[in-house]
């Protein structure tokens, strides 16, 4: 019997273990990253500057950016906006999607509704929004929200609809409220999807974020590329695009840490 | 005894619909009842509304026609009133991933808002009784399914229920684990003389747990009750009962091989009588 249950280590130990095991998990993203640095760097040699800065100034444009604070600012900006965004479309788009899995008439009416939106280019309502509001931070927000919310609503709309009916009627036949059976079942059932819908979006939401910032906005990533390709400055413009990548690094990071926590009970190798 | 039936069935029909409208007769002017303190099987082939009357006890479908009580309440309508009562053991163990076995074990008693310490000292008890200690925070799938079984029947007594609703409890375990799980639950039965109402397909294993064996044919009637308690009172061997019990099914699947084997309209027919049956 004993040889049936996993053994656990302790805290520490798992932590350093899981660290290590997603670094060795990396190691091909690494390797790429490797040889695309080693073949741009040789092409720097055979096209001009203007094209191809050497890696060293693409280095101090990166240094620059993490060391001055005037800089820095507009990565933070990028992240914040991001951030809050997404969270606000999260409240708003579990709200919705709840209300969807749950009653077949807001479904109804609700779904073609998010699939007209989404269909919508996420450029169309940056020019809306540019039109419609004259509050720079208002008008960012509404894009990331009009874009991001419709996947956070039909991702978690699925979820519920998608809940094993055995699970339900287990809270059924013991008599569990609806409130109950909603903290008790559907919300645990449903965070494999949530997590998802985190992911698809916060990469759509930095897209979106940039173009944004590009068109209506005077601080940001978008913002600053807009500088760099007014001032031809390759490397800053390259400096600029390798920070968000590396901000949304983090974001995943921090996603995939909770999602970890969240799911622990799955079997290894339903995990991501 | 005194206090409502525990369960009864009067006259009760249940008709489900086909993708073409048809009827289907899923039971048919049902009748029976448990007493407090009886452990009653009810056996029957597939389709023979087992698992209707077991979703209608459990208040999750409501009778077309006729009356279903369980402690004297309607389990459809005043299903809130029944919360705590019943304790039910699924063919599938129902376990929620997610839970760890002590989690699972303590489902019932967070439905009753039981605080948290309470329900923890409750549930480590019954994981004991069932001999799982030591296992605690291990989730399903880190269990045989003969232990995720045990946790599900753990679960089902940890409310202290009034009644227990067994539908064929050991279908998906092999027939050693079976057997002994089987041994074990029958001990927890009548240490606390719950009343049980266990749904089977197994004669042999209705004859070993149940007082009275109720067999159902299709659609959804009662062939015969046989007392097993009566028929060893009279010097009948298991061997016997469980002959009389294969008759009554032989019974019913020839009433089902006149009749249910054929077009829909003879299916309505066939729910409108009972002719045919042979007498038992």
């Amino acid at each position: 019997m004993s040889n049936t249950t996993s053994t656990h280590p302790s805290g520490g130990i798992k932590f350093i273990g899981e660290l290590g095991a997603a670094l060795r998990a990396q190691q091909p993203l690494f390797v790429g990253l490797c040889v695309m640095a080693v073949l741009w760097q040789v092409s720097t040699y055979f096209l001009p500057r203007i094209i191809a800065p050497p890696l060293q100034e693409i280095g101090v444009a990166m240094w620059q950016i993490f060391s001055d604070y005037q800089q820095f600012v507009h990565l933070l900006t990028t992240g914040l906006r991001v951030l809050v965004a997404l969270i606000v479309s999260f409240i708003v788009g579990s709200i919705l999607g709840i209300a969807m899995g749950t009653f077949d008439e807001v479904s109804k009416y609700a779904k073609p509704l998010l699939h007209f939106i989404q269909g919508i280019p996420a450029l169309s309502w940056v020019v809306f929004a540019v039109i419609w509001f004259a509050n720079v931070e208002l008008r960012i927000g509404f894009i990331l929200l009009i874009v991001t919310m419709p996947a956070f609503a039909l991702y978690i709309d699925g979820a519920v609809r998608s809940v094993n009916l055995d699970f339900v009627h287990l809270g059924q036949a013991f008599r569990a409220n609806w409130t109950q059976r909603f903290r008790m079942i559907t919300i645990p059932a449903i965070v494999p999807e949530v997590m998802s819908a985190w992911v698809v979006n916060l990469g759509a939401g930095v897209r979106v974020a940039m173009v944004a910032e590009l068109i209506g906005s005077t601080a940001g990533v978008g913002f600053q590329l807009l500088n760099a390709q007014a001032l031809f400055d390759m490397a800053g413009a390259i400096a600029w695009t390798l920070s968000l990548v590396a901000l949304l690094s983090v974001y995943l990071g921090v996603i995939r840490f909770v999602e970890s926590r969240l799911l622990a009970w799955r079997p290894k190798g339903e995990r991501q | 005894m005194t206090g409502p039936t525990p369960i009864l069935f009067a006259n009760v029909s249940k008709t489900f619909f086909k993708h073409d409208g048809t009827p289907f007769f899923a039971c048919r002017e049902l009748s029976f009842e448990v007493k407090a303190r009886e452990i009653v099987a009810i056996v029957g082939e597939t389709g023979c509304g087992k698992s209707t009357s077991f979703n209608m006890l459990l208040g999750l479908q409501k009778p077309d026609v006729g009356d279903i009580q369980v402690l004297g309440l309607d389990p459809f309508s005043e299903s809130d009133a029944l919360r705590g009562q019943v304790g039910i053991i699924f063919q599938s163990d129902r376990l929620l991933p997610w839970r760890t076995t002590i989690e699972n074990i303590s489902f019932g008693l967070e439905v009753l808002n039981i605080p948290l310490t309470q329900r923890r000292q409750t549930a480590g008890k019954w994981l004991e009784r069932v001999g799982l200690k030591g296992f605690e925070d291990a989730y399903p799938h880190e269990l045989s399914g003969g232990m995720r079984q045990r946790v599900s029947i753990a679960r089902a007594f940890a409310i202290e229920p009034k009644i227990l609703y067994a539908d064929e409890a050991f279908t998906a375990l092999d027939e050693l684990t079976a057997e002994r799980i089987r041994k074990d639950l029958l001990e927890l039965i009548r240490e606390t003389a719950i009343t049980t109402l266990f749904i089977t397909h197994s004669v042999s294993e209705a004859v070993d747990i149940a007082q009275r064996v109720l067999v159902f044919g299709r659609p959804g009637c009662l062939i015969c009750e046989i007392n097993c308690e009566e028929n060893r009172a009279a010097g009948k061997s298991t061997h016997e009962i469980e002959q009389l019990i294969r008759q009554g099914l032989r019974a019913a699947h020839k009433t089902v091989s006149v009749e249910g084997v054929v077009t829909d309209e003879v299916v309505r027919a066939e729910g409108s009588t009972s002719k045919g049956r042979e007498p038992i």
